[in-house]
């Protein structure tokens, strides 16, 4: 099992041993301050990750970073 | 009479009346003097303590801004100069309790003792458990008063620079630490007296504690998700639209529902919807209900063959409130059930 996790924190500190860092407890899986097709993009590179996490052979609670994640700034500017 | 001990205290937004979720992204910001249940806290300091300012968090915001949310206890530290700082209580609700974690750990390390109150298994506890003082609370509101008059005489023998006695006399979690003292009978003496109380259905407390929560070891991955069933499971609440079957929408006490996806490529915001009632601000139901669970990419990875087969159906929770033993139960329900389907790996959206 894969988990996508706004607070990788959380699940981490429960024993969850795949975590893949999500973009906000609002929206988790995207950023609608993007595009939609920049969104969608984004989605796929979550989704995609946590795939990887599935297939990775892990012993301990492991976060998993989606690539080419836009930064701090422009995921949550408030 | 010493001069009375300065509190800091923390809020998150709710308790510090800014506002509810839809406040949750508020950054943290001091109020002089106490607010809210700040002012209980003031009755039970009494004369030995005043509480002279209240730091307000936005609960999304303190996990989400970790380093912004220290950089400002820092600053009211420098500003207000407590000898303490006492956070909470945040009974079960598990952001505003890992906040509660993070800003004791941050006064602490900014040299001023901090104690928090919170359910035994809010998150904050689980995280950070050695490093801080707890004390226990319930998991409702209600407890309040209970639980600020137990965090209380806590945070007054800190702020003095006094030791803590044991966790179970002086009222707060055990860290997991062990000191030598002097007892008056001998072990073997105790572990007799022990027994005997057992034999003979008498009340006794055992000097062991056993880690409570269940340690799994980790699955090993699977080898090629091409060829595998993937199941879909999330605790955003994302129902079909009007939730016909009435997913319960937070503190749960049933299993997670399962709904059909045969067919569906992605969550559409006309045909889906997010009843997790912590998802205030709506975006997801405005703008894309896959931000709950990612159909919509895992069905183009099906498609492509990077994914072997979705089950035609997912797992929905409200993940909000959420009492340990009721995830427990679901999990339990669920992993028999994906077993049998022949499901090789499970996906989880969780904030």
């Amino acid at each position: 099992m894969a988990q996508i996790s706004a607070v990788p924190m959380i699940p981490m500190s429960v024993g969850m041993h795949r975590v893949v860092r999500g973009i906000s407890v609002e929206h988790v899986c995207g950023e609608p301050e993007l595009s939609i097709e920049r969104d969608h993009e984004l989605m796929m590179r979550i989704t995609e990750t946590a795939v990887k996490a599935l297939e990775t052979e892990v012993d301990k609670p492991t976060l998993f970073e989606p690539s080419e994640a836009p930064s701090q700034e422009a995921v949550h500017a408030s | 009479m010493a001069e009375p001990v300065r509190v800091i205290h923390y809020l998150n937004q709710f308790f510090g009346g800014i506002g509810g979720e839809e406040q949750a992204n508020v950054p943290v910001q001091a109020r002089e003097g106490p607010v809210g249940p700040g002012r209980a806290l003031q009755q039970a300091l009494g004369v030995e303590g005043t509480v002279v300012a209240t730091l307000i968090g936005g609960d999304n915001y303190v996990v989400e801004e970790q380093d912004k949310s220290v950089q400002a206890l820092e600053e009211a530290l420098a500003r207000f100069k407590p000898d303490v700082l006492m956070a909470g209580p945040a009974f079960d609700a598990g952001r505003y309790g890992l906040a509660c974690a993070l800003m004791c750990q941050a006064s602490q390390e900014g040299g001023v003792p901090a104690v928090a109150a919170m359910h035994p298994e809010n998150t904050g506890v689980l995280t950070l458990r050695r490093e801080l003082v707890v004390v226990p609370t319930g998991s409702e509101a209600v407890e309040m008063m209970d639980g600020i008059s137990r965090m209380a005489p806590v945070g007054l023998t800190l702020a003095r620079g006094q030791e803590l006695g044991p966790a179970l006399d002086d009222g707060y979690l055990p860290r997991g630490f062990r000191r030598q003292v002097m007892r008056e009978k001998s072990g073997a003496e105790r572990a007799i007296d022990m027994l005997e109380s057992r034999l003979t259905g008498a009340p006794f407390v055992s000097e062991v504690f056993r880690r409570d929560f269940d340690l799994v070891a980790a699955p090993p991955p699977v080898s090629d998700l091409a060829t595998a069933t993937l199941a879909l499971v999330n605790s955003g609440g994302l129902v079909p639209k009007g939730n016909p079957d009435r997913l319960e929408s937070g503190r749960t006490t049933e299993v997670a529902h399962k709904y059909s996806i045969e067919g569906v490529e992605e969550f559409t915001i006309d045909d889906w919807e997010c009843i997790h009632t912590g998802f205030y601000s709506g975006v997801v139901n405005e703008r894309d209900t896959n931000y709950v669970l990612p159909l919509r990419s895992v069905r183009q990875m099906e498609s492509r063959g990077a994914i072997g087969r979705i089950l035609p159906y997912f797992y929905s929770t409200a993940g909000n409130g959420m009492a340990v033993t009721a995830a427990r139960n679901i999990g339990e329900t669920i992993a028999p059930e994906l077993k049998d389907a022949g499901v090789d790996a499970v996906l989880l959206v969780a904030t």
